[in-house]
């Protein structure tokens, strides 16, 4: 067996909490952006509206999004995130391919199979992932040099807008609009691409669908496996009240079953629920899981009613996820939608000196 | 290899973990079960029935086996004749959307590495590969194996080599060890992962070098528990036995008899089928003793006697009972039908169906035999109250798909039939409708579904259906008798129409009138004037039954009829008596609810003009569901959440609220509802009992003016006669008021949704998406009002619980045009100007004022302390007079709106 040396972030995370940064999309919405802003001059044709594709912003408007990248990492994260969470041929084709469901045709493996093989959506998928994981780098290291920190980016896998688990058509639960192998092929351009632009670790996010993160994990295999590099992995699930993925219905032990064999830096929970409903799933993933626990809830639950969009203030969050670290629970904290740099700011002064999660591979001698 | 030398396992071995959606873990010494009746070489029923592509059917012996208990599913496509890339896909993504089975792990089990590649990418759980082994090499090994780890799966190996399968002990061993190095050392595989199949072999086939196969296999399985660390051990048991096919006696003691000696060395998991098993215990002491010579090899002659024994047991042979739950099905086909209709299960109602036919000879028989039997016990026990309403309605569901399919014989037979020159003629045809300009529907699908129950035929017209088209239906369709629901009061009129319409047509079929707001008084004074045959009020849907046998018998309805009339004219009577005391308009506007106009009480909303809200999250509004009404419409009377512990209706209340909350999971999960609202502020005076609303601040430029109506009767002592127009400051006070205005809806999408499980004949699931359409509405509602109170100001620093929202223990009122506080529902239309509603949510009003899709909610919003609900009540001619100035409508169509409320006979 190969022993992989200890990466810096494994070290940091035995010995504090390590902090992640908050979301991108509901921050961006407080710059007040518009469709123009997005559309730039690149994309001023575009026939559908692409204000909701923020992944864009880091091509069109590298400034904001360096920007927030930088307040992120000066509010205290360890560890940013690319802007890439929709960033593969498949969910950007939601944005510039025609939908076949408007002219009477259907969503199924042969529209994807075109998707994945067109060039112009696999180069922006490309461009957008190589530019973010490149923007967060410079800052990452502009920021870690200045504060005598250093600091790390995690390229964003997101799950897509499109499930292998089920099935869109009510007559037929067999059917599936895509296959796993176009899935795969979608996230390993995207893998290689995040890794070209100088990502240090990569996150498998906001799980709906564990077959999709199943998806994107082989892929992650092969293109380390082809490509003879190695970087840590953090996966992270998004459940409902039940504890279960959004869409395959899967409770957390089981996934963390289907997915250990990756052997991740870290698994854990974010987006969906907020902060106090997490707290029983991710004490019981805790208490499975024998590696580090990450943590980035949305500010509460989503709630028009709040001025933020979500339920949650920086000081809330920063109470929560102190819970979190007093109940022994976590390793990574920071927040998901309705959290900004403010949030961060709190969280992080929250978990000074807290200690982490003690986490271990229990070896057994035989 | 002696028993000597074989050492304890350690003491800590990792348990094998699995996955389907749920987790599975083993537990130390606990065998595991693999269900193995998903294998095309296993039986012979799964193999025919996905050759024949009726994947439908195979999955439900994933989910029989699932619930025989099997901890993970063996699925094999092993056959010539099957494509086993696509059908192991297919299959398992299927599987993949029954939630019942895709709880367990599943094992893939295939000789083909393509097929066992096209399983895993369909499993997002953690798995089991059945099988790899070194037959093809080293090279060939391990590359499978680095696949099976990167999919994330466990891994069967068999103890197979270049040289070819392990026979021996020894052989075994060796095989074993060598793949386990390679898989731990090399590819990195987790031990606790690996399950080796050391290969059961078949003992006493005569040939002498066979016999010790079974003592072989269990040593093995002992030096590799002991060896191998955390390495499991597994097996094909029924080949074991192979000598003794078609002696199912024996082959079920050798299995219990081989498992016992196997498992206690160590085996952890093996394949048989759990029907061919006997219990260890009660195999008998002789058959026991001389399977076990065979097995454990313990004499020469084993063999010969076990098979000379075994002719003599062959005759007895009986296959263990496979089904625990499933021992009605060895009922008589009426006796099953029956069974299955009061249970509501509906998982062998066409085989059943299909059956009772063949043996009955014509369909109809079916239906009025047995069908009809089992709807009467459905029907008895509702009527004595030892079922429930939610019950009835899953009987129907399983009805519905009996006659289903039942119905293309019917046809058949009625075209024969009317060729042959006779005349057809069903058992008593019932056309329901929710009349013209109303689209609430829930009742009236109750009503349909408990009637068909009864073997009526209900044809259901659906909802707005315009009085000619009922008539024609019916005349048509020969119906025998013609329901109409409604739950707005603008459908009472339309029911007058259709009852006058009747009479006008020389219709002769009894009407039933039902529906919320409707009432035995309304139909007894104001619709059954206008028909001559008998028209009955129907209180809820276990009255229309006995309503409809009584009406439809020849001997029953003249004394039910005669009885009913007088009912009726005793109901008129009392009511042609003295009027309520109403008091003249004007001094009832002298006695307005009394109100110190002070700055201090007035609020300012953050913004004057009108938003809109898309896609509200449904999960938010769960939390604001107040779920005594759900329990209503499904007629179980409480409160929630005591009802839930009702020593009656309990039970039946915590079955209904766990399916509709399932439904409300799906629902939220899947999206199968969008949310949509509009609401605004205005800035208003009031004048007189009118409110004036205001294009802009400077109050000079009138938006709209809304209408609003006076209590006038039984004012006794002081008590003031209330308007709402009185909750809004008027305008000679000078201060700066504000009303507003708001239309909610979640039910985008319920149509489709609904229309989904009618066309599965699931009529309970249908009602129950409605309901639950109906709770969200409402929720969303009162979830709109707690963020309006926010933007009004005055209701941010409430801090209110559910219940207190529930009992709406806050400042300010949303009344509803239509209802108590203000019943002209054509001040809805004002409300619609004044959103846009239509053009911002899509939500339309029907003629009749009617908010279209239902589970739709709108009202105004008062934000005055005193603002307070009330009821109208009876309004006298003067009101009625200046109501119709101010509106500028015909005093008949006013009065026509305003029908309930009115202390005086109209003209009309």
């Amino acid at each position: 067996m190969k022993t992989v040396p200890q990466h810096p972030l494994e070290k940091i995370l035995e010995n504090r909490i390590a902090i992640i940064d908050g979301a991108m999309g509901t921050t961006i919405r407080t710059y007040g952006k518009t469709e123009a802003d997005i559309r730039g001059e690149r994309f001023k044709d575009s026939k559908k509206d692409l204000l909701n594709n923020g992944d864009l912003f880091s091509l069109t408007q590298p400034e904001m999004i360096c920007d927030i990248h930088r307040r992120f990492l000066e509010a205290g994260a360890d560890i940013i995130e690319t802007n890439t969470f929709g960033a593969t041929s498949i969910s950007q084709s939601e944005f510039f391919v025609d939908d076949p469901r408007e002219h009477g045709g259907r969503k199924d493996p042969e529209f994807y199979q075109k998707i994945i093989e067109d060039a112009s959506l696999n180069d922006l998928a490309w461009e957008i992932n190589e530019q973010s994981a490149r923007q967060c780098r410079e800052l990452a290291d502009r920021v870690g040099t200045a504060t005598g920190r250093q600091r790390f980016v995690a390229g964003s896998i997101g799950p897509l807008t499109v499930s292998l688990s089920n099935s869109p058509d009510a007559d037929d639960p067999g059917f599936r609009v895509v296959t796993f192998d176009q899935v795969k092929a979608a996230y390993i351009h995207q893998i290689r691409a995040l890794i070209a632009g100088g990502s240090d670790l990569l996150i498998v996010e906001t799980i709906f669908d564990s077959l999709n993160a199943k998806a994107a994990l082989v892929a992650i295999r092969e293109v380390f496996d082809q490509d003879g590099k190695e970087l840590p992995i953090m996966i992270s699930a998004a459940v409902g009240r039940g504890g279960e993925t959004m869409i395959s219905a899967q409770t957390v032990e089981a996934f963390w079953n289907a997915v250990q064999h990756v052997k991740p830096l870290s698994i854990g929970l974010n987006c969906s629920l907020g902060p106090d409903l997490m707290y029983p799933f991710l004490e019981e993933l805790a208490g499975k899981a024998d590696v580090a626990i990450s943590a980035y809830p949305n500010a509460g639950l989503p709630n028009p009613l709040s001025d933020t969009g979500f339920d949650l203030g920086p000081a809330d969050m920063a109470r929560f996820l102190g819970d979190f670290a007093t109940g022994g629970l976590i390793n990574i904290a920071g927040g998901c939608c309705g959290n900004t740099p403010e949030h961060i700011a709190a969280i992080a002064k929250a978990l000074e000196g807290q200690p982490p999660r003690r986490f271990g591979r229990i070896e057994v001698t035989a | 290899m002696s028993v000597a030398e074989i050492v304890l396992a350690p003491a800590e071995t990792k348990p094998l973990r699995l996955s389907g959606s749920q987790p599975f873990t083993q537990q130390p010494g606990v065998y595991i079960m693999i269900g193995e009746r998903t294998n095309v070489a296993g039986s012979p029923k799964f193999a025919r029935l996905i050759k024949e592509g009726k994947y439908e059917e195979a999955v439900s012996i994933a989910r029989q086996q699932v619930e025989n208990g099997a901890n993970v599913l063996d699925i094999c496509m092993d056959e010539g004749m099957i494509d086993g890339v696509a059908a192991m896909t297919r299959y398992l993504q299927l599987l993949a959307s029954e939630p019942e089975v895709a709880k367990v792990p599943f094992m893939v089990d295939s000789s083909k590495w393509e097929v066992i590649e096209a399983g895993l990418k369909c499993l997002q759980g953690k798995g089991i590969v059945n099988s790899i082994s070194l037959k093809e090499g080293e090279e060939r090994f391990r590359k499978n194996a680095a696949a099976v780890l990167k999919y994330g799966a466990a891994v069967v190996v068999m103890a197979f080599d270049e040289q070819g399968q392990a026979a021996t002990c020894e052989d075994k061993i060796r095989i074993c060890e060598r793949a386990y190095r390679i898989l731990v050392d090399e590819v990195g595989f987790p031990p606790e992962d690996i399950i080796f199949d050391p290969n059961i072999l078949t003992v006493a086939t005569g040939m002498e070098e066979h016999n010790n196969y079974a003592v072989d296999f269990i040593n093995a399985t002992r030096w590799i528990k002991a060896n191998l660390p955390h390495a499991k051990v597994s097996g094909g048991v029924s080949n074991i036995s192979f000598s003794f096919r078609g002696n199912n006696k024996v082959r079920e003691a050798m299995h219990s008899a081989f498992l016992y000696h196997a498992i206690a060395a160590g085996m952890d998991m093996g394949i048989v089928n759990a029907g061919m098993l006997e219990v260890y215990e009660e195999i008998e002491p002789e058959l026991k003793t001389m399977v076990e010579d065979v097995l454990l090899n313990r004499r020469p002659d084993a063999t010969e006697r076990l098979v000379e024994y075994g002719e003599t047991l062959k005759d007895s042979g009986t296959v263990a009972t496979e089904k625990k739950t499933e021992e009605w099905r060895n009922g008589t086909v009426e006796d099953r039908l029956t069974h299955a209709l009061v249970k509501g299960i509906d998982a062998y109602i066409e085989a059943d169906t299909e059956e009772a036919r063949l043996k009955l000879g014509r369909p109809l028989l079916v239906i009025e035999g047995p069908l009809m039997a089992g709807m009467s016990v459905v029907g008895d026990l509702f009527g004595a109250g030892k079922m429930f309403l939610p019950q009835v309605v899953k009987s129907a569901r399983v009805m519905k798909k009996a006659v289903a399919h039942l119905t293309p014989f019917m046809e058949a037979e009625k075209e024969a039939m009317a060729a042959a020159g006779q005349a057809v003629r069903t058992q008593g045809k019932i056309v329901l409708a929710t009349v013209k300009g109303d689209v609430h529907d829930i009742g009236k699908n109750i009503v349909g579904v408990v009637l068909a129950c009864n073997n009526y035929e209900v044809i259901d017209m659906g909802v707005m259906v315009p009085a000619e088209k009922i008539l024609e239906r019916a005349r048509t369709e020969k119906a025998d008798i013609i329901g109409l629901s409604g739950l707005i009061t603008p459908s009472l009129d339309e029911m007058i129409h259709v009852a006058r319409e009747m009479q006008r047509q020389g219709f002769q079929v009894p009407l039933l009138i039902g529906g919320a707001t409707t009432s035995r008084a309304h139909t007894a004074i104001k619709i059954a004037p206008h028909y001559s045959q008998p028209i009955i009020h129907i209180v809820d849907a276990s009255r229309a039954v006995p309503v409809t046998t009584s009406l439809l018998s020849e001997e029953g309805k003249p004394q039910f009829v005669a009885q009913h009339n007088a009912e009726y004219e005793s109901i008129r009577k009392s009511h042609s008596g003295p009027r309520q005391q109403t008091i003249a308009i004007a001094e009832a506007r002298a006695r307005r609810t009394p109100i110190e106009w002070r700055a201090e009480d007035i609020a300012t909303p953050e913004f004057t003009g009108v938003r809109v809200l898309d896609n509200f999250p449904l999960a938010t509004l769960r939390e604001y569901i107040d779920w005594s009404p759900f329990f209503h419409t499904w007629e179980l009377k409480g409160i929630y959440p005591r009802i839930l512990d009702d020593a009656r209706q309990g039970e039946q209340a915590r079955q209904i609220f766990a399916e509709g909350n399932a439904l409300l999971d799906r629902i939220i999960r899947e999206n199968l509802l969008t949310a949509r609202a509009v609401y605004g502020f205005f800035p208003a005076n009031a004048t007189g009992d009118d409110v004036e609303l205001y294009t802009d601040e400077t109050r000079t430029s009138v938006l709209e003016r809304l209408h609003f109506l006076r209590q006038q009767a039984n004012r006794e002592g002081s008590e003031p006669c209330r308007s709402l127009a009185d909750f809004i400051a008027p305008k000679e006070t000078g201060l700066r008021d504000y009303i507003g205005g708001f239309a909610v809806t979640s039910g985008i999408g319920l149509k489709e949704l609904v229309e989904q499980f009618k066309s599965q004949h699931d009529d309970y699931n249908a009602i129950m998406a409605e309901a639950i359409a109906d709770r969200l509405a409402e929720a969303f509602a009162e979830c709109l009002h707690q963020r309006v109170r926010r933007e009004w100001g005055y209701g941010r620093d409430e801090n209110l619980s559910s219940e207190d929202l529930i009992k709406e223990r806050y400042r300010g009122i949303r009344p509803a045009p239509g209802y108590p506080g203000s019943p002209d529902h054509t001040e809805k239309g004002t409300l619609w100007r004044l959103l846009d509603a239509q053009a911002k949510t899509g939500m339309i009003l029907t003629e009749s004022f009617a908010m279209w899709p239902g589970s739709s909610v709108s009202g105004f919003y008062f934000a005055h302390p005193e603002a307070r609900y009330f009821s109208l009540g009876k309004i006298g001619r003067d009101q009625v007079a200046d109501y119709q100035q101010r509106k500028g409508m015909s005093l008949p169509e006013v009065e026509r709106w305003l029908s309930p409320n009115l202390n005086y006979e109209s003209e009309r």
